[in-house]
């Protein structure tokens, strides 16, 4: 007999200090809330859903109310062309995410659970990638118009010591725009890889530890 | 969710808590973290209850859906102080009819299944709850023949650790 059988022949019979709980305190235990990592999933997809879609708005507003007329700069199909095939963009990520989520269920395989949390996952990584690239060309688009026509920035290149320096600030200004909306991207691209890394150590973990028996 | 699923569920429950008892016991090494865990198994049985239809046994869905949140959905609360109440390896068995040299060797292969990773635990646990390969392999999603082999590896690592 190996090593392990020995301890099954005597698996049954353990017994431990740990307390049997009650009905009473089973019952009481059903009205707690989850703390695991699906629960968290959602939360932080919520979150990030949230924070682009008011992104979105604000920078709407923001347009509208500016002493530029963005829009008009921009051209109206332009302007509300992106921002439908943004939205629909957005609520093709939730029906995404909505069907994901619903596939995950604690009674599967323990495989085929890992799997569907990281498919989920997938989806969101592929939203703030959709977000990022999407603020980058948008924003550059719009700088790219809109600089040129920016009173304070045409009073400073009308000056006279200026003269025949137009087109190197043009281009200043331009990247200037592009490395801040870089970084605004790395940060958001860190601080999401560090979220979904802390949640989902472990699970990755062990699913390269599940996957590895295949081989 | 009406009074009388929550009776039948709760009654079922009380009934094999044992195996979640025993479930805690592999994944966590304090009291409280024990219940930590208890309770978010509770939670998840009782969630997916309503879609348990009986197919199965309770016992085999409850096998899945516990093991599943151990591994998987289970998140150590990391704010929580640790605390030592349990030994970490204890075993203790009912009938002391055993003998000393017989119980310190139990005690030393708990032990050493309490160093294997989270899905080798999980491997043994079903291993030891006498389920056969086909119900392992399926419980955790991979094939049968990858159950088998996995489990000679478990058995020479164990005896490896307790034979160093």
């Amino acid at each position: 007999m190996d090593q392990l059988d020995i301890l099954k022949k005597n698996w049954q019979s353990q017994t431990s200090d740990t307390p049997h709980f009650s009905t009473e305190q089973l019952k009481g235990l059903l009205a707690h809330k989850s703390t695991g990592i699906v629960k968290w999933l959602f939360i932080i997809a919520m979150i990030e859903f949230f924070v682009f879609i008011i992104l979105g708005v604000i920078s709407h507003f923001y347009n509208q109310s500016s002493d530029i007329d963005v829009i008009g700069i921009m051209g109206k199909p332009f302007y509300y062309g992106t921002s439908i095939l943004h939205y629909t963009v957005i609520i093709g990520f939730i029906y995404l995410f909505y069907r994901n989520y619903r596939n995950i269920s604690v009674a599967q395989p323990t495989r085929s659970l890992m799997k569907n949390i990281l498919k989920t996952r997938r989806t969101m990584k592929w939203y703030i990638w959709y977000n990022l690239i999407y603020i980058m060309v948008v924003g550059m688009i719009g700088m790219t118009l809109v600089i040129p026509n920016d009173p304070q920035i045409v009073a400073l290149m009308n000056r006279p010591e200026m003269a025949g320096k137009e087109t190197l600030m043009y281009f200043v200004f331009l990247g200037v725009s592009f490395v801040v909306f870089l970084l605004i991207c790395i940060v958001m691209y860190l601080i999401y890889l560090l979220i979904y890394g802390i949640l989902l150590k472990r699970l990755n973990r062990n699913y390269k530890e599940l996957k590895r028996m295949e081989v | 969710m009406s009074k009388k699923l929550e009776k039948e569920f709760v009654k079922q429950l009380n009934e094999n808590q044992n195996i979640v008892h025993k479930i805690c016991r592999l994944y966590t090494n304090d009291q409280h973290a024990h219940n930590d865990l208890f309770q978010e198994v509770t939670v998840q049985l009782w969630r997916a209850y309503p879609k348990f239809r009986g197919d199965s046994k309770f016992s085999t869905w409850m096998y899945r859906v516990a093991l599943n949140t151990a591994i998987t959905l289970y998140r150590k609360s990391t704010r929580r102080v640790k605390t030592q109440d349990y030994d970490s390896v204890q075993f203790k068995i009912e009938d002391q009819q055993e003998d000393d040299e017989q119980m310190e060797q139990l005690t030393l292969l708990y032990g050493a299944v309490k160093q294997l990773n989270d899905i080798e635990k999980a491997l043994v646990f079903l291993y030891l709850e006498d389920k056969n390969y086909r119900e392992i392999a399926e419980t955790m999603g991979i094939t049968e023949v990858n159950a088998r082999v996995k489990m000679n590896r478990i058995k020479t690592k164990l005896t490896k650790i307790i034979n160093p």
